[in-house]
């Protein structure tokens, strides 16, 4: 009954949901990483906020010669190390959205390969352990988006970020929280549960 | 097919570019799984990928709006239902280069943030995406500052839609704020404005100029006119002019509304201004920038003695506007209609370099407004703009909008009644006539409502009918004979003669057969008990009449109104001051510059070329720019001699007592009404009634009939001649020969 078309279209899918499993851990430990790298980023932030607050001739420590300015390149260097690290971040993010990106487009691609031999009700026909071929490729490019879409924007934010503007930052732990969004990324394993019978029933 | 009703996108599918469609739908149009489709809709189209619903429901369409027509940007409209056949599949090859054009939020973002890096995440967001030349990308879901990317050029560039890959080369041509996008998007959409070309193509000017040619300005060493202040009455399109004209330059437009500029706390009002001034000048980093001061004469009035917090405001305005260096090319606007309640320091070159002066609409600005109105409006093919715009002496651009709109109310209340054509005829627009009143005259002391009274209902007097309508009549219906003899109109009346001879009479049917507006003052509008007050009142009146010409200014009693200046009065009696008034206002040396009108035009004789419509409309606007004064008295020796000499009061009517004739007509038209007996022989009544005035010969009637009823105990059915004889023989005439004779003897 199932036409081979189909079958190697469901191969095709029970890959890309592997690779979207593991991915996704290991998307999750890299971003983990990522946090603490923040949090010292708006330290630093805080830190050269004082620095500059402070009026070195008024204290005691005016006896150092040139102290304010050792302490913000001081200060800088350390931002400087968190950027490069934080960037290294971004780089393996950025490769685990293509691994995922690249095994999406495969499949699309080997679904329109076989578009024309498949009819519609083939394509959306559903049973109790396999959910249909259509509602498989949008989730699965639903999550592609999902991927994408935090990637870029936590790139943007690392990009908008500007030694001479310190109250951006400041911010910027914070706004990178804020980029989280717990709802979509259970949207994720949802359907990783979702399609764990389809999975099995190798 | 059905017709698919379309509902709102769900929140998962918004930024996939999907369009959810029952399977039924998909499989007759022949989509496979993503095929992209360009679906039109109402107001343009979008480009999207076909999709089963999960509910695998027919019927319904939900679209993303990611890639869509510039017109779409706001969404669609709500409640919408397509035809299956306005989904079409469109071939989408793989793209190898795109051009596009970037909308950022913030001005900052966009001076601060390297090309190569946006050039980046846009080309990251752009992947997978479906684009269609032309269109406008919406990348909000990404939440960064990137908002939209317009699709400028595609290659290659066949059937106009492609599918941008990673291998596609992506170029940035320009980069704009979300806040310039949407105004130029807007240019688009707006109205025409009517009969204000001169005034636009000089703002235009000011704002193109220094845009088009910065190195001539430059190389000629002058800076551009920044500041231009527009004064107008209200209502005449001044806040209209100013948004319509940014249209179509594309400009950004800030506005300043007075009242939301002033805070409570001290200090506040001066920091909001300050930041409106930083907000013009970051959008006018980006192209041409208006700012614009709507009622300035709120935000900026006369500065007086006492510290008053408007003081600070004004200080603060005037050192703001200093403070615009060669540098920021913005302009600033301001509006008012009160600009002597301005301060004077804010109108100097510098400033506010120009004054553009817009006075109510003349004739044939009227023409060109009604034209602009009619234009949406199913109207009638025998509505006669001009004729109109002839009957609305007086009405701003606001006023005729109104009639308009009333005038449809008519058509509409109507129409629904019976079923019909929905067009607007002039028979609605004379309802509207009725019911929109000229904001010119509104608040105005003489305006009065008259009841119209034709030349046939008075009996008698040609001659000075003949006379009354040459003066008043045909200026207006031959303004090109007029023009062609060189005569010009002429700007008084004087109508004098004994008591009760009908000069009141003959100029309310003067004022009806001239169709044109109608002020009437009596002593009580103007006398006032305080020093000027009556002075100005007269002024105002004349400035009035004058921003409604075609206009008739009847100045009734005008022996008590105004004295004489030589009979023994203290010479600084309100009476010889009011004359003096008169005096300039008929023949002063000019006019206030606040009182322009339009172009000055100087109208030519002949030259047929033109259409006769056309020419007669010019030559209307030329003959008919004056107040027509017209006064009324039965003591002419008491006028001053200033008054009665040529320029002033030209025409000088003798109303004569009814002679024998006159009195024959009067009576007739007295008897038109009344059951009168056959044996009542009015040519004999009319022997008998010499010295009697037309009021006597009325009242006579009025005697008659009652005496007839007194007799007859009600049941009365006519009136007898021996009733007429009766009440002639207990009354007596009212005018004396004597009284006559005084009259006759000439004036000059």
């Amino acid at each position: 009954m199932i036409k081979p078309a189909v079958t190697s279209l469901h191969q095709a899918l029970r890959k890309s949901f592997q690779t979207l499993e593991n991915n996704h851990k290991v998307w999750r430990s890299e971003l983990e990483e990522c946090s603490p790298l923040m949090v010292s980023l708006g330290n630093l932030a805080e830190q050269l906020r004082a620095l500059s607050n402070v009026q070195m001739s008024g204290t005691p420590l005016r006896d150092f010669p040139d102290l304010e300015n050792r302490l913000r390149f001081k200060l800088l260097q350390a931002t400087d190390t968190v950027l490069t690290k934080l960037n290294e971040r971004i780089s393996s993010l950025q490769s685990i959205r293509d691994a995922i990106s690249n095994q999406v487009t495969a499949v699309v691609q080997l679904y329109q390969q076989s578009a024309d031999s498949l009819d519609l009700s083939a394509v959306t026909e559903r049973s109790p352990t396999s959910p249909s071929v259509a509602d498989m490729l949008e989730w699965l490019q639903d999550a592609e988006r999902y991927y994408r879409k935090q990637f870029l924007r936590r790139k943007a934010l690392l990009q908008m970020l500007r030694a001479d503007d310190l109250s951006l930052l400041e911010s910027a732990p914070n706004r990178w929280k804020s980029l989280d969004s717990p709802s979509e990324e259970e949207q994720i394993t949802d359907t990783l549960c979702r399609v764990s019978f389809f999975m099995e029933s190798q | 097919m059905k017709p698919l009703r379309v509902l709102p996108v769900d929140l998962s599918d918004r930024g996939s570019q999907r369009c959810r469609l029952g399977p039924g739908v998909m499989s007759a149009l022949g989509l496979n799984l993503g095929a992209p489709l360009l679906v039109s809709v109402p107001g343009g189209s979008l480009l999207c990928t076909a999709w089963p619903r999960p509910d695998l429901a027919d019927g319904f369409l939900q679209m993303d709006m990611k890639c869509v027509s510039p017109g779409l940007i706001s969404g669609l409209p709500a409640h919408l239902t397509l035809e299956p056949g306005r989904l079409a599949p469109v071939p989408t090859p793989k793209l190898k280069a795109v051009k596009i054009s970037v909308v950022v939020q913030s001005a900052g973002f966009k001076k601060h943030t390297p090309p190569r890096v946006v050039h980046e995440l846009v080309k990251d967001m752009l992947k997978g995406v479906y684009v269609h030349s032309g269109f406008v990308i919406n990348l909000e879901d990404f939440d960064t500052e990137i908002k939209h990317v317009v699709i400028e050029n595609m290659n290659p560039d066949c059937g106009s839609a492609g599918l941008i890959t990673s291998k596609t080369t992506v170029e940035v041509t320009s980069m704009k704020t979300v806040r310039l996008f949407r105004s130029q998007l807007q240019g688009h959409s707006t109205a025409p404005l009517g009969g204000l070309e001169e005034v636009s193509a000089s703002l235009r000017e000011m704002l193109e100029l220094p845009l088009l040619y910065p190195s001539t300005l430059n190389s000629l060493g002058v800076s551009c006119p920044r500041g231009v202040l527009l004064v107008g009455p209200p209502g005449v399109g001044k806040t209209l002019l100013v948004h319509r004209v940014v249209a179509e330059v594309g400009a950004s437009l800030v506005v300043v509304r007075g009242p939301e500029v002033v805070g409570s706390r001290p200090g506040e009002s001066e920091e909001t201004l300050r930041t409106v001034f930083e907000r013009a000048r970051s959008a006018a980093d980006e192209g041409p920038c208006v700012l614009f001061l709507d009622e300035l004469d709120s935000l900026c009035p006369r500065r007086t003695g006492s510290s008053a917090p408007e003081n600070r405001l004004v200080a603060q305005l005037l050192t703001l506007m200093d403070g615009i260096n060669q540098s920021d090319r913005f302009l600033i606007v301001g509006a008012t209609n009160r600009p002597d309640s301005l301060d004077p320091a804010l109108r100097r070159p510098g400033r506010f370099d120009r004054e553009v002066i817009i006075g109510p609409p003349t004739l044939q600005q009227r023409k060109d407004i009604l034209s602009v109105l009619c234009e949406r409006m199913p109207v009638c093919p025998s509505v006669n703009l001009v004729e109109l715009a002839r009957q609305t002496a007086g009405y701003v651009g606001a006023d005729l909008s109104a009639l308009c709109r009333e005038a449809a109310m008519h058509a509409l209340r109507e129409n629904s009644k019976c079923a019909g054509e929905q067009a607007v005829g002039m028979k609605h627009f004379q309802e509207a006539l009725r019911l929109v009143r000229p904001s010119c005259l509104r608040s105005s002391l003489g305006r009065t409502e008259l009841s119209p009274v034709t030349w046939e209902q008075i009996g008698g007097l040609d001659e000075v009918k003949l006379k009354l309508k040459q003066s008043i009549e045909w200026p207006m219906r031959y303004p090109e004979a007029f023009v062609r003899l060189g005569l010009s109109r002429p700007r008084g009346v004087l109508l004098y003669g004994p008591p009760g001879c009908a000069k009141t009479t003959l100029v309310k049917a003067a004022a009806t057969s001239s169709s044109c507006a109608f002020l009437s003052v009596s002593g009580a509008d103007l006398y006032s008990p305080f020093v000027g007050d009556s002075e100005k009142a007269l002024a105002q009146l004349f400035r009035q009449a004058r921003a409604c010409v075609p206009c008739i200014l009847f100045l009734d009693e005008i022996d008590s109104l105004i004295g004489s200046r030589g009979d023994g009065q203290s010479p600084n009696s309100v009476q010889t001051r009011l004359l003096s008034v008169l005096l300039n206002e008929m023949d002063g040396v000019g006019l206030r510059t606040l009182e322009r009108r339009g172009t000055e035009r100087i109208a030519q004789a002949g030259g047929g070329e033109e259409s006769r419509d056309q020419e007669q409309l010019d030559c209307q606007e030329v003959c008919n720019k004056d107040v027509m004064v017209v006064a009324a008295t039965n003591r002419p020796d008491c006028l001053d001699s200033a008054l009665l000499r040529p320029g002033r009061l030209d025409h000088i009517v003798y109303v004569p007592p009814p002679d024998q004739q006159a009195r024959l007509a009067i009576l007739s038209v007295c008897t038109k009404a009344m059951p009168v007996d056959a044996d009542v022989c009015l040519k004999d009544l009319s022997e008998k009634t010499d010295l009697y005035s037309g009021a006597d010969l009325e009242n006579l009637c009025k005697e008659a009939a009652l005496l007839a009823l007194l007799e007859e105990n009600m049941e009365a059915s006519a009136i007898k001649h021996t009733h007429f004889l009766r009440s002639l023989s207990r009354m007596s005439p009212s005018l004396t020969a004597r009284q006559i004779h005084m009259y006759q003897t000439p004036l000059r």
